[in-house]
């Protein structure tokens, strides 16, 4: 099964992506183990936003840029006002990777 | 923009302009040939506000803001803009679409720059007997061009593989299209009075073509002969008043 691997790239993604290359370069873990790692980190991840994370927020700002290529959307928002139920917060500049959850189940 | 800003401030030339309405040019579409072959997946993800998705269509949708305008951009080079207001913004927009693509890295050339529709509108400000204006100019010049009744005999449903000129059917579409031979333009009737113009490679046949149809607009014009001396009548004719009043609803009287 295909997975996304967006999620690599947040805060727990990359703790766990260099945790993995020290384990590798110290021998403690096969460089296969730990690929197998990250894709199950994939995986779990999709599934968690999908099934636990119950909060909603809009995210409203002025579009700079958008593009649409290889199926993923990327927006690039100015002056963004998040808001979730509560509190909101404004931001300057912000990137929005969307990939379509649909793909991975063909 | 700036023609916009001119057309509303000078007066209008009444020697070219006989009606007294201008009008508006809503959209203007170009094609250019680049003249090179273009990798559109490099484009789309070189290049910003741009989309492509090979499986729906096989172009990439590239947007500007300034002249606010779409292009389609093929990979043989072709290249459609669409959206701009005026002739020198839709070249001047298809410019910065060329100029956006040798910024990628392409030997983009600017050949063969061509006008290909111009959408105009306007607005003669009183409502329009639409059957009137489709009877007069259908029934008796169209139909009878197109032969209703076939060759063996059996009936050929007008409306079916015949170019009428005037079409108005109002169950399909509520605008009488008027298909104007001299000059080649199409024109969608309202009865609000709105008047939509397509068809048009130079602006001049968009304002002919509304010359043209304008005195016909002031013979179908939908007579308001309706007062209190209809609402003292009887109840039939009180009927009849409602009912032209919701049709007029949007008129100022």
């Amino acid at each position: 099964m295909a997975t996304f691997e967006l999620y690599r790239r947040s805060t727990i993604g990359m703790c766990l992506t260099e945790t993995l290359d020290e384990m590798v370069s110290n021998g403690t873990l096969s460089p296969e183990l730990a690929i197998q790692i990250l894709i199950q980190f994939d995986k779990s991840m999709t599934e968690a936003l999908e099934t636990q994370v119950k909060s909603k927020v809009t995210i409203k700002g002025h579009l700079h840029t958008y593009r649409f290529c290889d199926n993923v959307w990327t927006f690039i928002l100015q002056d963004a006002l998040f808001k979730n139920e509560e509190c909101q917060e404004n931001v300057g500049k912000v990137k929005i990777v969307a990939c379509d959850s649909k793909l991975l189940t063909q | 923009m700036a023609d916009q800003v001119l057309e509303g401030s000078q007066p209008v030339d009444l020697a070219k302009h006989p009606s007294g309405i201008v009008p508006t040019l809503q959209n203007i579409v170009s094609t250019v040939n680049l003249d090179c072959k273009l990798d559109l997946k490099a484009i789309a993800l070189q290049a910003r506000n741009a989309e492509y998705n090979p499986k729906r269509f096989a172009a990439v949708i590239m947007r500007i803001r300034e002249p606010k305008t779409t292009a389609l951009i093929f990979a043989s080079g072709k290249m459609v803009c669409t959206g701009a207001k005026s002739e020198q913004q839709s070249k001047l927009a298809a410019r910065k679409y060329a100029r956006i693509i040798q910024k990628l890295g392409f030997p983009a050339k600017f050949k063969d720059f061509k006008i290909q529709n111009i959408v105009g509108s306007c607005d003669v400000k009183f409502p329009i007997r639409l059957e009137g204006l489709a009877y007069s100019h259908g029934a008796f010049s169209s139909v009878s061009s197109c032969s209703v009744t076939g060759q063996n005999g059996t009936i050929v449903f007008p409306s079916l593989g015949c170019n009428l000129s005037v079409q108005y059917e109002p169950e399909l579409f509520p605008g009488l299209i008027y298909r104007m031979k001299q000059p080649k333009i199409v024109l969608l009737i309202f009865v609000s009075g709105k008047i939509v113009l397509t068809g048009a490679k130079v602006r001049d046949e968009t304002y002919t073509a509304f010359e043209n149809i304008y005195p016909v607009l002031t013979e179908f014009r939908k007579s308001q002969q309706y007062g209190l001396e209809f609402i003292e009548g009887n109840e039939k004719e009180r009927y009849i008043y409602i009912r032209l009043k919701e049709n007029l609803q949007h008129v100022t009287v």
